[in-house]
């Protein structure tokens, strides 16, 4: 990998590099500002990891990482789920290789150290040469790990605060949005996962998947090709005809609101309410005729949860960095429970056709971002190599702790950039990994 | 295993490579002409042993949603190939797997180099299985369903926009 010159004080100074307007572009590629993130945002902050509806059964775990740190989230004897390295505590030996699966226990090939679902060493073979208390010695454990609605998030270092207050009232409208389109209110992500490998900065996601000014233009092939998507009266309209929004909420979340867009039920899901009667009539059932109507003509979010969930429509997506220039760009179709099934299928049709490395829309955002990596692989900090993100900044709306504006506007970058700011910011000569 | 006559045998491998070679070359007319009106086109996750849509699969196209993926390569403004991947794949260990009618399942191994050429010039490496259903027709075989298994398919893969 082409590497930039060493950091210097000034490259690390956040509050130049993230300005109102503008951010320079050595933030995606200079090696120590990705460590800094690792510190910052994903040991520090809250980050998502995955949905209880992974791991139904006593035993079920999945394969995660919070930023480059490997866990498992399983779900425990009791019920609860856990969040524990994967990572013996003995001599560090990955314990699942594999994506997902169901144990008893965790056993480690190297020396067999064996571990409960919850991470407590359970035991150690050959235990009269070994005198530490094993009560001391369980897998590694995010300092908290909490959820919202299933949506099940850890907190590396445990100094973040309460996840409400992470959420805050943007993020937790988000989560609600999202779950309501499943008529029990709990959603299920159990199609499976594809990760897409992007050779990008990881930042390149979060601005990518919330853009509402580059469809015309990244996205043309798929106009041509099919000319009728309901991305055409939302977003692919232009500047003065769309009446979708974007929006950008406190913490870091931000959204493209295609509410205001919409000129049909279920224009979301490309389909009319006699395909999928069952689904429509669940959600009536549960929520009523009025709550219904509107969740089958808003349909669920197209939004970012600070700073790795994408809430992508009808999928969840996880955005994984892996290096300065390497992402994972996760995701998984958000099925519904308390219909039949036809709605599901329908839905893992839509997550196939746009998401993901065959998909006819991610395939082309991602070699916008190889592209865009590549033209800052040799930034350092100076004069050359800034973003502009101005876009809108003028005719922005500001009302209860929400910016929006047009859906052209670069107004979700900026949200997403100068919360950014406010969490790297405090790092400058207080850096734990000694670059400041 | 199926046993089938000799000109038989040679029809069926000369297809497998003639559709790898248009494959390679990006010439999506000519390709698309070898594929049945029923045709499936599938890249699951993992082994392709489920029922194709009851979890997410990379690729999983009836006939129009092909038609799409090919509409949108013949745009032009398609950045994920354009320009197209540079590609060569090596193609093997064709088995006839059974033969009914005039129908042949056909399996066989594939290597195939890519150049990414749209952003990073990376020589990318895709190695997997092919099961092909064909059919013969009037205007000669044609290609029912492709189905690719990947040896990597349960790991992160990059762009795919290309016809694997």
């Amino acid at each position: 990998m082409a590497l930039t010159v060493q950091s210097s004080p000034a490259s690390n100074d956040y509050r130049h590099l993230v300005q109102d307007d503008r951010i320079h572009g050595s933030l995606y590629t200079d090696p120590a500002v990705f460590a800094d993130e690792m510190q910052r945002i994903f040991t520090d902050g809250w980050v998502f990891v995955g949905h209880e509806s992974e791991v139904p059964e006593v035993g079920d775990w999945v394969s995660r990482r919070l930023g480059t740190e490997p866990l498992l989230m399983v779900r425990n004897r009791d019920g609860a789920i856990s969040v524990v390295a994967n990572r013996c505590a003995h001599r560090g030996t990955t314990l699942c290789p594999q994506n997902d699966g169901n144990n008893r226990n965790f056993r480690c090939a190297y020396h067999g150290w064996t571990y409960d679902l919850d991470g407590t060493l359970l035991g150690v073979p050959g235990p009269k040469g070994f005198h530490k208390d094993t009560a001391d010695l369980g897998l590694d454990r995010p300092g908290q790990v909490d959820d919202y609605r299933g949506f099940v998030f850890a907190n590396r270092s445990g100094t973040a605060g309460p996840l409400s207050d992470h959420l805050g009232a943007g993020g937790t409208d988000l989560i609600d949005r999202t779950s309501d389109m499943s008529p029990t209110g709990r959603v299920r992500l159990s199609a499976g996962w594809i990760g897409q490998r992007i050779d990008s900065n990881w930042k390149m996601w979060p601005e990518s998947d919330n853009d509402g000014y580059h469809l015309n233009f990244t996205h043309a092939s798929m106009a041509r090709a099919v000319p009728d998507t309901y991305y055409d009266e939302i977003v692919m309209t232009g500047e003065d005809a769309s009446a979708s929004i974007t929006r950008a909420y406190d913490g870091g979340h931000v959204e493209l609101d295609f509410r205001r867009s919409y000129s049909t039920e279920l224009a979301w899901l490309g389909t009319k309410r006699e395909q999928v009667a069952d689904y429509c009539d669940a959600l009536e059932r549960a929520y009523g005729a009025d709550r219904a109507k509107t969740i089958m003509w808003d349909g669920p979010p197209h939004a970012l949860v600070f700073p790795n969930l994408f809430l992508a429509e009808m999928n969840i997506a996880r955005i994984e960095p892996v290096a300065p220039g390497v992402t994972v760009h996760h995701h998984t179709p958000l099925l519904v429970e308390g219909t039949d099934e036809s709605v599901n299928r329908r839905l893992v049709l839509q997550s196939e056709a746009a998401m993901g490395p065959a998909s006819f829309f991610l395939t082309d955002d991602a070699v916008i971002a190889e592209r865009m990596h590549r033209a800052f692989e040799g930034a350092a900090a100076g004069d050359d190599g800034w973003v502009d993100l101005s876009r809108g900044i003028e005719r922005e709306h500001v009302e209860d702790g929400q910016r929006w504006s047009d859906i052209t506007d670069e107004t979700t970058n900026r949200g997403f950039w100068h919360h950014y700011r406010d969490v790297m910011a405090s790092v400058v000569g207080n850096s734990p990994n000694g670059h400041a | 295993m199926a046993t089938v006559d000799e000109p038989t045998r040679r029809d069926i491998e000369a297809f497998v490579y003639l559709e790898a070679r248009l494959a390679d070359e990006s010439r999506y007319d000519e390709w698309e002409a070898l594929v049945t009106e029923d045709m499936h086109y599938w890249v699951p996750f993992g082994p392709g042993d489920y029922e194709p849509g009851t979890r997410v699969s990379y690729i999983n196209d009836n006939r129009a949603r092909l038609g799409t993926r090919i509409r949108q390569l013949a745009t032009g403004v398609h950045h994920a190939q354009d320009p197209p991947s540079s590609m060569r794949r090596v193609v093997s260990n064709i088995e006839i797997l059974s033969a009914e009618d005039d129908e042949f399942e056909v399996g066989s191994n594939f290597v195939l180099y890519e150049h990414a050429v749209q952003a990073t010039g990376h020589l990318r490496l895709w190695a997997g299985r092919a099961t092909h259903r064909l059919r013969r027709t009037p205007d000669g075989l044609r290609m029912a369903a492709k189905k690719v298994e990947l040896v990597n398919s349960t790991s992160p893969l990059p762009n795919l926009p290309f016809i694997i």
